[in-house]
C-alpha cells in the first residue's frame, strides 16, 4: 500500500484496524493498573468509546464510501466522533473520544486528506484530548499521543506528502518510546512497576490503524473482544403460567417517510412522543434527521408498533420482556443493549437533545421536577441506599464498570427535572458525567465533583429539595464532599510495593482515594486500620456497605467491634453488595 | 363532680389515667384503612409490635375525632349532673378540636347548666404527659377546675419538650413539623433536633449528626434552659428505643445528680407521625424558645 491520500472508507478501515487490535488486547491493557486489585478497566472503557464510534459509522462500509465520493473524508470523521464522544467511558474514553473529536476538527470539510492534512488533523487531536482535562498529567495517554504526533508531523516536514504507512511508522514508534518512558514521568506508575494503561491503548489503536493500511485482514466487528455490554438473560424466568408484570421494553428505529410524513426534516415527532406516552411508560423518543428513536415500557408493544408504521417504516425493532430482565437496571441496560446494536443512535442521542429541547420542554413540562439527582453506584444494596438517599436516577457502574456519556444523557431524560445534579461517585467517571452533560440541552445539569461513592452518597443525601436557592443546594453539596473521608478494603492480585506498603498477594488492602494505607490478612483488620488512619473517632457517623463477598455475619461482627471501639462514632451498617471492595466505610 | 379527661396523645396509659381518676379519650390511628383507637378495649398496648411494623415499612395515618365520639364521651358525664374538665393536647395541631367545639354546641344546648373546662397543654406526648402529671398532683391535692385552668395560663409554657427523629420521612410525610429540610439525613445520621414552641406547635431546631452528639444537645437544651429540674419531674420519651432512652438517662443524671426521670413510650398515635428509634424528655423549664 503506498496511500497519500486518506479518504473516507480508508479511514473507516483504519479505525476499524484500531478497534480489533484494542480488543484483542483490552485484558492486558485492563491489567495494567496502578493499584493491585482487580479493578483496572482502561482497556474496556477505550474499546468501548471506539466501538460507539464505529457503531455510528455503521450505515457507512469502506466500500460504500470509496464508491460514493458524496460520503467525504470529513463527514465520515464527524459521525465517527459523535459516536464516541456519547460512548465515551471513564477518563481515558474521554481523552480519547476528545482526541477523535479534534481529528474531525482538523478533517472538516475535507472530502480526502493528504498525509500532510492528516498530521495536521492529528495534532488538531492532540491540542482537543488536552482540552479534556482541566489539569494534564505528563506520563499519561496525552505525552504518548503528543510525542507520537509531534513525530509524526516532524516526518511530515521533512518529507512533504510522506506515505501514509511511513507516516503511522513514525508515529508509532515514537509512542512505543513514549511509552516505555511514561514511568519515568508518573512515579506512581514507577511505583507499581507498570507503563500507562491508556498510552499503551492508543498505541494499540495505533497499531491496528497501521494494519488496515497494510491491508491486513480486519474482522468487522470484533464481538469476541467487546465486553458484555446487557445481563445474560434467564428465558426460564418466565414460564408457560408466567404473567406479564412489568410489560415489554420496547425499542425502535424508525424511518420517516416522505409518503406518509411529507418532509421527514420537519416532521415534528410530538404526537409520536405524546402517543407512546398515553400508551406506555418511561417514554425517550426524539428525532435526528429522519430517523426517530424510541424507548417505551408497554404491556402490548403490537400496538405501539402497529401505530407508529403510520408515520414511517422501522430500521430495527427491540421487544424485550422486562420479568426477565434484572430489575432496577432495566432501562439502563436496555439503552446500552440499544447502543450497541443500532446505526446511528448515539448521535441520534445526541442530536436529539440539541434539535428537540423546545419540543420536549413543551410536551413535558407540566412533568418536570424542579430538582433531581442523578448517580452512579454498583452493588444492589449500595444502589437501593442512592435511591433511599432520594437519588431519582441511579446508573450502574463505578470503577470497574463504568458509564457511557450516553448512559448518564439517558438517565437525564429519565429523571426530567429543570436541573439535575449529578453524582459520578468516582474519579474516572467525572470527565464523562461532564462529557454528557454538555452534550445534553434538555435542562440544566450539575456535575458535582465526587470522586468516590462515600462523598456522592452523603451529599447525595444531604440535598435539600426545598430550597429555592440552586446555588446555596450546590455550594452545601461541594461541602459536603469536600468533608466526607471514604475508606476502602479490596483484596491485592500481586505483590506490589506501593506508599511505602508491602503487599502480597491475597492481602486486603485498605485504602482512600489513590492511597494505599496498610496491607492486612483480613478484610477486617484492614478495614479498622483504615478507618482508624483516616480519624474514624473524630467523625460523627460511620457508614459501613459491605461488599459482596464479605458474610453478612462478619459484617455485622465488624460493625459491633466498631461501634465499641469507637463509642462516639454512630456505626451504620448496609450490606452494599459492591464488586471488587469488601468494605467501603464512609466517615461523616 | 368534676369529671377530668386527658386524652392518649398525652402519652397517658390507662394505669396513669386511673392514678388519677382521670378518663381516656382515644385519639386514633389508621393503617391501610383500618382505624386502630388505642386503650378500647384493653390496657395494655404492644409498643415494640407496633414500632416494628413501622421499621417494616408501614406508615400510618392519623385522623380527627368524630363528633359523635366527643358526644359519646362527655354526654353522659353532664347527663349524670358532672362538669368536666379536659387537659388535652395541642389544640394548634390537629382539626380534632373543632369536632370537640361542635360536640360541646350541642351539648350545651342540652345541658345548659354542665361546665366544660379545658386545658391545652400546648404539646403532645411527653411535655403534656409532664403537666397533665402535675395538674393530676395539684388536682389531687383539691385545686379546683377553674384554679387549674389559671395554673395552667401560666405554668404550661414553663414545660419544654426536645426530642428528635431518627428518621424524617414520618414527620415529612405529616407536614407537621416547620423548617424541616427536605434531605434524607436520616441516612446519614443527621436529625432533627425539634421541640414544641409557644403556640404549641412542633419546629426544627436544626440538625445533629451522631446518636452521642444529638443527645447530648439534648442535655445541653437542659442545662441552658431547665429551671431547677431535680425539683420536678423529668421525663424521658421514645418510641420503641429503650436502650437510648436509658443512655440519655444516664447522660442526664451524671450532669443532673438526684434528678428524678420517668420513662414513656410514645402513644402510637403520635409515633405515627415521628417514627420509630426517637428518643425526647420534657422538664421544667424557664420557658419555651419562641
Amino acid at each position: 500500500m503506498n496511500e497519500k491520500t486518506i479518504k473516507s472508507g480508508l479511514y473507516l478501515r483504519m479505525l476499524r484496524g484500531g478497534e480489533s487490535r484494542l480488543g484483542a488486547n483490552k485484558d492486558a491493557i485492563n491489567d495494567l493498573n496502578v493499584f493491585p486489585i482487580p479493578d483496572g478497566d482502561t482497556g474496556d472503557n477505550m474499546l468501548m468509546t471506539l466501538s460507539g464510534g464505529i457503531d455510528a459509522t455503521r450505515s457507512l462500509t469502506p466500500e460504500k464510501t470509496e464508491n460514493q465520493p458524496s460520503i467525504s473524508l470529513g463527514e465520515t470523521a464527524s459521525k465517527a466522533s459523535k459516536g464516541m464522544l456519547l460512548g465515551a467511558r471513564g477518563n481515558s474514553g474521554v481523552i480519547l473520544s476528545r482526541f477523535f473529536a479534534g481529528i474531525a476538527k482538523g478533517l472538516e470539510g475535507l472530502e480526502e486528506a493528504s498525509t500532510t492534512l492528516f498530521a495536521d488533523a492529528l495534532a488538531e487531536g492532540v491540542k482537543s484530548a488536552y482540552g479534556a482535562v482541566s489539569t494534564p498529567v505528563e506520563g499519561t495517554m496525552l505525552t504518548v499521543l503528543r510525542e507520537g504526533v509531534e513525530a509524526a508531523q516532524a516526518e511530515i516536514q521533512k518529507e512533504a506528502e510522506a506515505q501514509a504507512q511511513t507516516l503511522l511508522e513514525t508515529l508509532i514508534e515514537a509512542m512505543k518510546v513514549s511509552l516505555e518512558h511514561t514511568p519515568e514521568l508518573l512515579p506512581v506508575l514507577k511505583e507499581a512497576g507498570v507503563v500507562d494503561s491508556g498510552g499503551a491503548g492508543v498505541l494499540c489503536i495505533a497499531e491496528g490503524m497501521l494494519d488496515a493500511l497494510e491491508g491486513k485482514d480486519i474482522p468487522a466487528k470484533q464481538t469476541q473482544n467487546a465486553p458484555p455490554k446487557a445481563p445474560q438473560v434467564d428465558l426460564d424466568g418466565f414460564g408457560p403460567d408466567s404473567v406479564v408484570t412489568f410489560g415489554y421494553c420496547t425499542e425502535f428505529l424508525l424511518r420517516l417517510q416522505t409518503s406518509k410524513v411529507g418532509d421527514p426534516d420537519a416532521f415534528d415527532p410530538s404526537p409520536i412522543k405524546e402517543f407512546l406516552e398515553s400508551a406506555g411508560e418511561s417514554v425517550v423518543c426524539f428525532k435526528d434527521g429522519s430517523i426517530v428513536k424510541a424507548h417505551v415500557h408497554t404491556p402490548t408493544p403490537g400496538q405501539i408498533l402497529n401505530k407508529v408504521q403510520q408515520w414511517g417504516e422501522f430500521l430495527t425493532v427491540k421487544i424485550e420482556n422486562m420479568n426477565l430482565q434484572h430489575s432496577g437496571v432495566t432501562i439502563q441496560n436496555n439503552f446500552d443493549t440499544a447502543a450497541g446494536g443500532t446505526a446511528a443512535e448515539p448521535e441520534a442521542k445526541t442530536e436529539a437533545t440539541k434539535t428537540e429541547t423546545k419540543p420536549a420542554e413543551e410536551v413535558f413540562a407540566k412533568k418536570r421536577k424542579r430538582y433531581a439527582v442523578v448517580a452512579v453506584a454498583c452493588g444492589e444494596g449500595l444502589v437501593q441506599a442512592f435511591k433511599d438517599a432520594g437519588v431519582d436516577e441511579v446508573i450502574e457502574g463505578g470503577q470497574t464498570m463504568n458509564p457511557s456519556a450516553a448512559d448518564f444523557v439517558a438517565a437525564f431524560e429519565r429523571a426530567a427535572a429543570e436541573t439535575i445534579f449529578v453524582f459520578p461517585n468516582n474519579s474516572n467517571i467525572i470527565l464523562a458525567a461532564n462529557q454528557a452533560a454538555s452534550l445534553y440541552k434538555g435542562c440544566e445539569i450539575v456535575v458535582l465533583p465526587s470522586k468516590d461513592l462515600g462523598s456522592g452518597y452523603v451529599a447525595a443525601a444531604s440535598i435539600d429539595r426545598s430550597c429555592p436557592d440552586k446555588q446555596q443546594i450546590v455550594d452545601a453539596a461541594i461541602e459536603t464532599i469536600g468533608s466526607v473521608e471514604t475508606c476502602m478494603v479490596s483484596k491485592a492480585t500481586r505483590d506490589a510495593q506501593m506508599d511505602g506498603v508491602v503487599v502480597h498477594e491475597g492481602d486486603y488492602l485498605g485504602f482512600e482515594r489513590g492511597r494505599i494505607i496498610c496491607a492486612e490478612k483480613t478484610r477486617e483488620d484492614a478495614a479498622l486500620k483504615v478507618a482508624e488512619t483516616l480519624g474514624i473517632g473524630l467523625h460523627d457517623v460511620a457508614i459501613v456497605f459491605s461488599g459482596a463477598d464479605t458474610p453478612e455475619a462478619e459484617a455485622q461482627a465488624f460493625a459491633a467491634i466498631l461501634q465499641n471501639k469507637f463509642p462516639r462514632t454512630e456505626t451504620m451498617l448496609t450490606p452494599g453488595g459492591q464488586p471488587v471492595y469488601d468494605y467501603i466505610i464512609i466517615l461523616c | 363532680m368534676l369529671t377530668i379527661f386527658t386524652d392518649s396523645d398525652t402519652d397517658f396509659t390507662p394505669k396513669v389515667a386511673a392514678e388519677y381518676g382521670f378518663k381516656l379519650i382515644s385519639m386514633p390511628y389508621s393503617i391501610d384503612g383500618k382505624t386502630f383507637y388505642p386503650y378500647e378495649g384493653y390496657d395494655e398496648f404492644d409498643f415494640h409490635a407496633f414500632y416494628d411494623s413501622l421499621r417494616g415499612g408501614v406508615l400510618p395515618t392519623t385522623s380527627a375525632l368524630g363528633e359523635d365520639r366527643y358526644i359519646s364521651y362527655f354526654e353522659p358525664e353532664f347527663a349524670a349532673g358532672n362538669d368536666i374538665l379536659y387537659i388535652h393536647f395541642s389544640a394548634a395541631m390537629t382539626m380534632t378540636f373543632q369536632s370537640m367545639d361542635n360536640a360541646l354546641k350541642t351539648l350545651k344546648a342540652k345541658y345548659p347548666e354542665r361546665k366544660f373546662y379545658s386545658i391545652d397543654t400546648k404539646g403532645i406526648t411527653i411535655v403534656s404527659y409532664l403537666i397533665a402529671r402535675e395538674l393530676g398532683d395539684l388536682l389531687k391535692k383539691g385545686m379546683s377546675a377553674e384554679e387549674a385552668v389559671k395554673w395552667a395560663e401560666t405554668e404550661v409554657d414553663n414545660y419544654s419538650q426536645y426530642f428528635f427523629a431518627d428518621d424524617l420521612k414520618f414527620f415529612r410525610r405529616s407536614g407537621r413539623v416547620g423548617g424541616l429540610a427536605a434531605t434524607m439525613g436520616g441516612l446519614i445520621g443527621l436529625r432533627p433536633v425539634i421541640h414544641m414552641n409557644k403556640e404549641g406547635k412542633m419546629e426544627s431546631l436544626g440538625t445533629v449528626k451522631g446518636r452521642i452528639q444529638v443527645m447530648e444537645r439534648l442535655v445541653k437544651y437542659v442545662e441552658e434552659c431547665g429551671d431547677d429540674v431535680t425539683a420536678h419531674r423529668f421525663i424521658v420519651g421514645h418510641t420503641d428505643a429503650p436502650e437510648l432512652a436509658a443512655q440519655l438517662e444516664g447522660m442526664l443524671k451524671e450532669k443532673f445528680p438526684g434528678l428524678q426521670t420517668e420513662t414513656v413510650c410514645t402513644n402510637p398515635t403520635a409515633g405515627s407521625h415521628c417514627g420509630p428509634n426517637g428518643v425526647g424528655i420534657a422538664f421544667h423549664s424557664k420557658g419555651r424558645l419562641k
